[in-house]
């Protein structure tokens, strides 16, 4: 009665037009056409923003660097090096005192979304280039 | 054939586009004939669409390791017909009283549906006809069971339900359609 029965209702399918499946197949292309256009000028407008950020980050950071002191325990270390050698410790400790470690990580940060950015902005735009 | 699919997934997921319309292709005469039989023809292209998109979107989160790709589509055109049948404040698959269902498990398979019966059925078209009266639980069942040569087992993960359920479901729908056979002969 099972294979009867499996006859019955395979003889009994409805169909689609034949059209059908490429009208799918041309509905997730555009889908993906317009996802990939946004991925692409989202990855591109971080890549120009984090670029600026990181050159801001750059130029706030050195002067930074000046305003801690940090160069001048820096100079200590080629002019005097007898002191360090006795002081190591405090002069170590003075040092990693004057880095300025929030605008470090905040240009770490940058530069690392620039890095992704662009790299994902890329593969968009070699994947265009090769689609076309 | 499950294995086709992964292969067809997997080389989809490593960049081969060629590879998702090849299921496309595959799988929209089943969907579009498992779709037509809830919705009717008006809305049954959007929603198939819509089901191929969802696998589209969510392609990534297929596990092989829980169900077959098959059980997995199946599920996501179950769920979208339920979605645009409760939009249109429709019930479709509810529970059926799992008394009712127990009932004509005794009953051999030769007396549910004799052979006067299936000489019937063999008129596709009062065949669609009887099973879009059937109840849309036991119409599932056997859409599935005799046109996508679903097991049982695979039926109850889609429809979540268990194997017992389900083949009191397939029983009882064909004694129902037996019902249903005899009364348009009169």
């Amino acid at each position: 009665m099972e294979q009867n029965l499996q006859k019955l209702f395979k003889n009994a399918t409805y169909s689609p037009e034949g059209r059908l499946s490429g009208d799918i197949w041309n509905a997730i292309e555009y889908k993906n056409a317009q996802i990939t256009k946004w991925k692409r000028f989202g990855y591109l407008g971080a890549s120009v923003l984090s670029l600026f950020g990181s050159a801001f980050s750059i130029k706030s950071l050195i002067a930074e660097f000046s305003r801690l002191g940090f160069y001048d325990y820096l100079s200590l270390a080629f002019s005097d090096s007898g002191v360090i050698a006795t002081y190591w410790k405090e002069y170590t400790l003075s040092l990693v005192d004057s880095l300025p470690i929030a605008s470090l990580a905040v240009l770490f940060f940058l530069l690392f979304v620039l890095f992704i950015s662009i790299r994902r902005a890329s593969y968009q735009f070699k994947n265009r280039l090769l689609i076309s | 054939m499950e294995n086709d699919d992964e292969y067809l997934i997997k080389e989809y997921l490593d960049g081969n586009q060629n590879s998702f319309k090849l299921l496309v292709e595959k799988y929209t005469p089943s969907i579009y004939n498992f779709s037509i039989r809830f919705v009717g023809g008006d809305y049954v292209n959007d929603i198939v669409q819509d089901v191929f998109i969802k696998v589209w979107k969510n392609i990534k989160k297929f596990d092989n390791k829980k169900s077959g790709f098959k059980t997995w589509i199946f599920t996501i055109t179950r769920n979208t017909i339920t979605d645009y049948l409760r939009k249109k404040k429709m019930v479709l698959f509810s529970s059926l009283d799992e008394d009712e269902v127990s009932f004509g498990d005794n009953i051999k398979d030769e007396i549910i549906l004799p052979d006067e019966a299936l000489i019937k059925l063999q008129d596709k078209e009062l065949l669609n006809k009887l099973l879009d009266d059937l109840h849309a639980n036991y119409r599932e069942v056997l859409i599935l069971y005799y046109q996508e040569e679903m097991t049982f087992s695979e039926i109850g993960k889609l429809i979540d339900k268990p194997l017992n359920t389900v083949k009191s479901y397939h029983r009882r729908a064909l004694i129902k359609l037996r019902e249903l056979v005899k009364k348009d002969e009169f």
